[in-house]
């Protein structure tokens, strides 16, 4: 039980230490996974409303589909991703892979069904009434879009939250089209999985403290913006 | 201007679950024209296509003898049993179709404090509309409706499941828009004492088929045996 205690201790104080490494790795983190959630919400926002409000043939193999796509194993993405990006892959020219520009398309691939899957699950219960009563008030083209996001306020931030969670938690997909490598596309999860496996559980205690800070930062977040709003879920 | 329908009709799969036979059935302004009939009959079918919230298989609906279009429904209004109310104050919902067509702030306003007076509303206008009561809430709802005066008011069921303080007052203002001649209200109701108390025609809509339109007093004197039943019931 002592070393877990002091790698709590060695955690903290790595934290205050400002070492270079670890803030570079936390920034990178960040940046891969808020804007791979900033791709997915610009595809799964619009996709998942659209989906949500009509009604087609179909539409309940769309929905399979994509509640499949939401619980697809991250390494699965990450396989799928190398496949694209390798060398010999159909995008392998462009030299993507071991890049962050790699994790984020992996990421986002990850995230999006999340994205579209939580908002089209809202709206196809509620979407239409509130397209019909914006059409009956006068609404339409861009009136109608923003009145529909308005009230969908509280389930985009909802799902925006899920997918960031996603995002930053998963190791799998970035480990596999990142590579892992140091000080170039190292992120938090891969460098708990590092650490723990060469046995530096201060390092990988520190890190999963960042890691859940941030997690409680995001859903700080989510709860003073949406709480207010909570009645649209409700209804 | 007066509302005709010409042989609307509406198939769900292989199921007709409207088809009106008349070649004009006329709702005429300045009325209030009724819609009953038993639960599945069409009438709301039949309201939603008006509202353009469906469509007709096939039939066409005119306005003052045009083709009902996009242009002449924004002269619309449609208000459901289930009021959605947006996530806005009482007195936001009543401007929202105002700030639609562009009114100045000043006679958005004046709308809204009208509607709040009409609807006795005025203690609750800053309140958020999400958290109203079932009457209050459709009360918000109509005033909504109401607010930019439209040409076509189509109501289905705007009172039920409310309480009676509510209905009178959702009444006497449509009572009181009444005296407007260009406003055509079109109201499903299965209260039969109120369609007596408030409606000018009333239309009976069975299985999708229209078996009586005319005067109130004559559908108590129609001796069609569904519509006898129908009377009976209520």
């Amino acid at each position: 039980m002592d070393y877990i205690l002091e790698g709590f201790v060695e955690a903290i104080q790595l934290i205050l230490s400002f070492d270079p490494e670890i803030y570079q790795i936390v920034s990178l983190s960040l940046f891969v996974s808020f804007t791979s959630t900033a791709v997915s919400t610009l595809i799964g926002v619009p996709a998942g409303i659209f989906l949500g409000i009509h009604q087609f043939r179909g539409k309940k193999w769309v929905s399979r589909l994509l509640y499949t796509f939401m619980s697809f194993p991250p390494v699965i993405i990450g396989l799928f991703t190398a496949l694209l990006l390798s060398r010999s892959g159909p995008f392998g020219q462009y030299k993507l892979m071991y890049t962050s520009t790699a994790m984020i398309i992996a990421q986002t691939l990850l995230v999006t069904p999340i994205i579209t899957g939580v908002i089209f699950n809202y709206t196809s219960g509620n979407g239409q009434i509130i397209v019909e009563t914006g059409k009956t008030l006068g609404a339409k083209g861009f009136s109608l879009l923003l009145l529909i996001v308005t009230e969908l306020r509280a389930t985009i931030m909802i799902a925006l939250v899920t997918g960031f969670g996603r995002a930053i938690s998963e190791v799998g997909a970035v480990m596999i089209v990142g590579g892992n490598i140091k000080g170039y596309t190292r992120v938090m999860t891969t460098f708990i999985a590092m650490n723990n496996n060469m046995g530096e559980y201060s390092l990988s205690i520190a890190m999963g403290l960042i890691l859940m800070t941030i997690s409680f930062i995001t859903n700080s977040i989510l709860y003073k913006f949406v709480i207010g709003d909570l009645d649209e879920l409700k209804n | 201007m007066n509302l005709k329908i010409n042989q609307i009709k509406k198939i769900y799969g292989e199921k007709t679950v409207l088809s009106i036979q008349q070649e004009n059935l006329v709702f005429r302004n300045g009325q209030i024209n009724g819609i009953i009939g038993p639960n599945g009959s069409g009438k709301s079918t039949l309201m939603r296509i008006i509202a353009d919230l469906t469509t007709a298989t096939s039939g066409t609906i005119f306005y003052d003898n045009s083709p009902l279009d996009d242009d002449l429904r924004k002269l619309l209004t449609y208000a459901s049993q289930q009021a959605f109310m947006l996530s806005k104050t009482v007195e936001e919902n009543i401007r929202y179709p105002l700030k639609l067509r562009n009114y100045s702030k000043v006679d958005q306003q004046r709308i809204a404090a009208e509607q709040l007076e009409t609807f006795q509303l005025e203690a609750i206008r800053t309140q958020k509309a999400k958290n109203l009561s079932g009457g209050e809430a459709q009360k918000t709802a109509l005033a909504r409706a109401l607010s930019f005066s439209p040409k076509l008011l189509l109501l289905d069921e705007p009172t039920a499941s409310i309480d009676p303080q509510s209905i009178k007052i959702i009444e006497s203002a449509l009572l009181k828009r009444k005296v407007d001649p260009s406003l055509n209200t079109i109201i499903i109701t299965h209260n039969l004492s109120q369609a007596f108390r408030i409606c000018d025609t009333l239309t009976f809509i069975h299985q999708g088929n229209i078996l009586f339109t005319g005067l109130p007093d004559d559908l108590m004197h129609d001796p069609n045996p569904i519509i006898k039943e129908f009377i009976s019931f209520n």
